[in-house]
């Protein structure tokens, strides 16, 4: 479903961020990408919405070159789901307004049937409908934005940290809906970490990135499992 | 009615038009335009100009949509390249820019000279043309504010108010935040060309002095006075400025004070406005109407 070859991209006219990275998901599969700060984890996820043009290598999604094409047209004609890391609701917006505002192009009819299974789906949600999402707690509000992405049935979701600034509870329930998400509607999600361990658990496979390149691709199972690779780019220490 | 109070209302509906185009951009796309004296020296300059060439009256209005068009298009195209907070100073810049140019080119605008003796709208309805000038503007106003309130109730202006809080969350939804812009700032510009070709035609008289920065400054003392994003606000608050400068020379009269007195005393009025909203009441005396309905 995404197949990212050789990218190469950066900001402005700054040095390359991304230094030829190739990276692909498939349907059905939840893969993250983890590494260091600055090592270029997000770069790579905007490059792959379209925030950001490759400076060469390309993006493809359903097969078709869509390395030029901006997130919205993503969004609109490609299918795809982005969830930025902060500032990912409309905070004087109630809950209600937030998630209907993801189902831009879609009739009422399916803005409603969608909405009523979004809100058995999240609780949480549902027993704040009419709140300012001003008023939600942080993983309240990355719930609100998964919710959102949902609304319009993407086939590809995009996460950028859905875990920053979260508590330890909230973390959990947030990689719980990811994986609910991947397990019940057979999405290809793509899923930039810095919690490490917590993505590992839930994810299929996983890229490590350092200065720009990919150090470690391999399924998430293996990588939990290897000590030296923890040590080396997971932290250091078991959870 | 006297022939006074004509004239205060008529300049408030023309100074109303421009408050809702400054408030269509920095109101509801937050798109913080301090040079909007520009957009509407595109009007002045459009009909000034065929009046100088001896070019059909009938053709400012199209002359002026076309420099105001192509005005709202540069500007927007300079906001792709600039964060919010250097575009405004860049527009500032270029309406300097562009009055300077009025200043020295004076075989094309007729220089600090200006461009004098363009028809009178409605002369030849003496002694009621002050009444019939002031019917035009009011219906173009109205036009305007009508105009105003179906684009920002309209999914467009929903996707409006998003660039405003969240642009980059607004993209992520699958809004063009290019093309919004683009079409607010032409749309607008349009909108503030017009009433510069109807000030031209109230006036008379087209001049690079109609083109000051201050003048943009009194503009945005309107839109902050009535209620930044409440359009009927900003109508308020144009005739709330113009009836308050009306009665500026009257004061000074009173008071037997200089001259230089009143024209001082609108620039401190126009800056103590601005400054006293924005500390005791930012969100104006008509706050924006949040929650409303969009079209869809």
């Amino acid at each position: 479903m995404i197949e990212a070859q050789d990218l190469r991209a950066g900001y402005g006219d700054g040095a390359d961020i991304l230094n030829g990275i190739s990276l692909t998901a498939g349907r059905k599969e939840l893969v993250t990408i983890l590494g260091p700060n600055g090592c270029g984890k997000s770069t790579l996820l905007k490059t792959i919405a379209g925030y950001l043009k490759p400076r060469s290598g390309g993006v493809k999604m359903h097969g078709k070159d869509v390395s030029t094409v901006p997130i919205h047209e993503k969004v609109r004609h490609h299918r795809v789901g982005y969830v930025p890391q902060t500032d990912n609701v409309f905070r004087s917006l109630t809950v209600a307004e937030n998630l209907r505002l993801g189902a831009r192009g879609l009739d009422r009819a399916t803005t409603a049937r969608r909405y009523d299974a979004l809100m058995e789906q999240y609780p949480v949600l549902a027993s704040k409908q009419g709140r300012k999402a001003s008023a939600l707690s942080g993983g309240e509000r990355q719930i609100l934005s998964l919710a959102r992405a949902l609304i319009a049935e993407p086939e590809i979701l995009l996460l950028d940290e859905p875990s920053a600034g979260l508590s330890p509870l909230m973390l959990h329930e947030v990689f719980d809906a990811i994986a609910g998400i991947r397990d019940s509607q057979g999405m290809c999600i793509v899923m930039v970490e810095q919690n490490a361990f917590e993505a590992l658990g839930v994810a299929d496979r996983a890229y490590v990135l350092s200065l720009g390149q990919v150090a470690i691709h391999a399924p998430a199972r293996d990588l939990l499992a290897d000590p030296a690779m923890r040590a080396l780019y997971l932290g250091g220490h078991v959870a | 009615m006297s022939d006074f109070l004509i004239h205060v209302i008529s300049v408030s509906c023309i100074y109303g038009i421009l408050a809702l185009s400054l408030n269509l951009q920095a109101g509801f796309t937050g798109l913080m335009n301090f040079g909007l004296i520009a957009m509407f020296g595109c009007g002045v300059y459009g009909a000034g100009l065929v009046h100088r060439f001896g070019l059909p009256v009938a053709l400012g209005p199209a002359l002026a949509l076309i420099l105001a068009v192509l005005m709202g298009l540069f500007l927007a195209r300079l906001g792709r390249r600039l964060s919010t907070d250097y575009w405004g100073i860049a527009t500032l810049s270029i309406a300097e820019i562009a009055r300077i140019f009025a200043t020295n080119l004076e075989p094309l605008t007729g220089g600090a000279q200006g461009i004098s003796g363009l028809p009178l709208l409605f002369s030849g309805l003496r002694p009621w043309d002050g009444a019939a000038r002031l019917a035009l503007f009011a219906v173009i106003l109205g036009v305007a504010w009508l105009i105003c309130e179906r684009l920002v109730r309209s999914n467009f202006g929903l996707g409006m108010k998003l660039i405003r809080e969240e642009p980059q969350l607004a993209r992520a939804l699958g809004y063009d935040i290019d093309r919004i812009r683009s079409t607010v700032m032409v749309i607008a510009s349009v909108i503030a060309a017009v009433a510069g070709v109807l000030y031209a035609h109230y006036l008379s008289f087209v001049g690079p002095e109609l083109l000051l920065a201050p003048e943009t400054f009194l503009i945005w003392a309107m839109v902050i006075i009535g209620g930044i994003a409440n359009n009927r606000g900003v109508i308020a608050g144009a005739f709330a400025m113009q009836f308050m400068m009306a009665y500026v020379p009257f004061v000074k009269d009173y008071f037997a004070l200089p001259s230089d007195f009143v024209a001082a005393a609108r620039l401190m009025l126009s800056g103590g406005v601005i400054l006293g909203f924005l500390l005791l009441r930012p969100q104006g005396i008509f706050p924006e109407r949040v929650g409303g309905r969009h079209d869809h």
